[in-house]
């Protein structure tokens, strides 16, 4: 009787192993396997290695539409996919992307799980400390946003001079209002509004407050869709910085050859067709 | 009946998430029955110095969160050892379930009365035998209705396998939420399959316990 019961749960914990192993959900490529071509002596260079795999693997966090995120059928999809998939024809490697949290991204790249990480990232200080960043694939952009009904036109960043203009407490756009429209003399001090959230900004704007408001381009899209606003003008000159592909610190061979392609890919105008075919401002 | 559609979408895309939390859990409460159960014979009945190390075991990894536990298994061990994120995390899972168990099966093995170890010596049996046949079968009788707990709790840990990047349930209810905007219906239908989840596993081990309730 009791050898009896310790038989059976011995083969329900040996069936659980079993039935566990099956399940392992391997990681999903994103093309039909390629055979790798030769298993090669560890070869030198984050680049040589990666081409003797024939893999390129690169971590995202796949919950940040519209530049990656996952569809109904279990596809990664997004701008940022789309761009790598692109990056690793030209390298002439397979890519395998990863989903896990942001936050895992950086520990995984310095461990060597993953080759890139490409995930709508800013190359910031505190993380050029632990990583490498290639050249940015893509500028971060501002809109200067008015009520539906405004008659205002803008044609570039300084002539919104002299109208009253709303921006959120600290952020690089109310920095730039300062430097070059306040400490220029062209708009007077109490003319710019602080706002501890843009979407208050965006409030007062349909309210009539205020004339203009300086923020983010891609949460200014949608503000101004909800909230039937008036988009006057996008442009990058406002803004700082960049989205770039992290990679493994001192792979400088990687960064040279993945900094060479980004250039190739916004010169040839693909960066600019998949952000149309996105969405992206 | 657009709600319907979106719902079954949904459900379609999660529910691929199902077979990963239940590996997940599975690999983790076999890793600690084996440990749980070993370690708590060692504690009770071993050489006093292994004693103290099973101590030290059980509580340093009890007071350890498990998020940790998976982190050091995945990036500072697989340094060495090739460990891919599902085996990191379900064996990091099971690491700290182990600790649990042990003390859960050493409390089984000391609510089983001594005069039966004393018996079985009598009638000629070893220590190791005595164990096996007699302290044992008792103990684990005993310690079903706790174990029972520690295995919806070991289920509901599994979702922090993500953290090192194994899609399963709740993982998939997010990539949802993020992609839809409906937050409500994603993490309603991961509380739903969590729900059944538990009641199956509940209602199994009930089912154990009766069956193999001795008669006294």
């Amino acid at each position: 009787m009791q050898k009896q019961m310790l038989i059976i749960l011995a083969f329900i914990a040996a069936s659980l192993v079993m039935s566990a192993c099956g399940g392992a959900p391997a990681a999903q490529p994103t093309q039909p396997t390629a055979q790798p071509t030769q298993p090669a002596a560890q070869p030198e260079g984050k680049l040589a290695q990666i081409r003797a795999a024939g893999k390129l693997i690169v971590g995202t966090s796949a919950d940040y539409p519209p530049y990656e995120s996952i569809d109904e059928n279990g596809n990664f999809v997004g701008f940022d996919m789309d761009l790598i998939r692109a990056i690793g024809e030209k390298l002439g490697v397979e890519v395998e992307i990863r989903d896990m949290p942001f936050d895992s991204l950086i520990a995984s790249l310095q461990e060597g799980k993953i080759d890139a990480v490409i995930a709508a990232m800013q190359a910031t200080a505190e993380r050029e400390e632990k990583v490498d960043f290639t050249i940015p694939y893509r500028m971060t952009k501002d809109a200067f946003i008015g009520a539906g009904d405004t008659t205002i036109t803008l044609n570039k960043p300084e002539d919104a001079a002299g109208l009253t203009i709303g921006a959120q407490t600290g952020t690089v756009q109310e920095g730039w209002i300062q430097k070059n429209l306040v400490a220029k003399g062209l708009t007077p001090a109490d003319k710019v509004f602080s706002y501890e959230r843009a979407d208050q900004a965006a409030l007062d704007l349909a309210r009539g407050r205020i004339q203009l408001v300086l923020m983010d381009a891609e949460p200014a899209l949608e503000l101004a869709k909800q909230n039937g606003l008036k988009v006057l003008l996008i442009t990058e000159e406002t803004a700082e910085g960049g989205k770039s592909i992290a990679i493994p610190e001192g792979a400088s061979d990687l960064k040279a050859e993945l900094d060479r392609i980004i250039q190739q890919l916004i010169d040839d105008g693909t960066v600019k067709q998949l952000q149309d075919k996105h969405g992206l401002p | 009946m657009e709600f319907v559609q979106d719902l079954l979408t949904t459900f379609n895309f999660i529910v691929q998430g199902l077979w990963v939390t239940i590996s997940v859990t599975a690999v983790a409460l076999t890793t600690g029955v084996v440990i749980g159960i070993v370690l708590a014979i060692v504690r009770v009945y071993g050489h006093p110095f292994l004693q103290i190390a099973v101590i030290i075991y059980s509580v340093v990894i009890r007071a350890v969160p498990v998020i940790v536990i998976i982190f050091i298994l995945f990036f500072v061990i697989s340094r060495y050892v090739n460990l891919s994120p599902f085996w990191a995390g379900a064996l990091a899972l099971g690491f700290a379930s182990g600790a649990y168990q042990t003390e859960i099966f050493r409390g089984a093995l000391q609510a089983v009365q001594s005069g039966q170890m004393i018996a079985a010596r009598a009638i000629g049996m070893s220590r190791l035998q005595a164990i096996q046949s007699i302290v044992l079968p008792q103990a684990v009788r005993l310690a079903l209705p706790a174990w029972g707990n520690e295995a919806t709790l070991v289920l509901k840990d599994s979702t922090l396998v993500f953290a090192v990047g194994v899609p399963e349930i709740l993982r998939r209810a997010q990539q949802v939420s993020a992609r839809t905007f409906e937050p409500f219906l994603a993490f309603g239908v991961a509380l739903l399959l969590y729900l059944a989840l538990t009641l199956i596993t509940t209602q199994a081990l009930r089912w154990l316990e009766r069956r193999y309730r001795l008669q006294m």
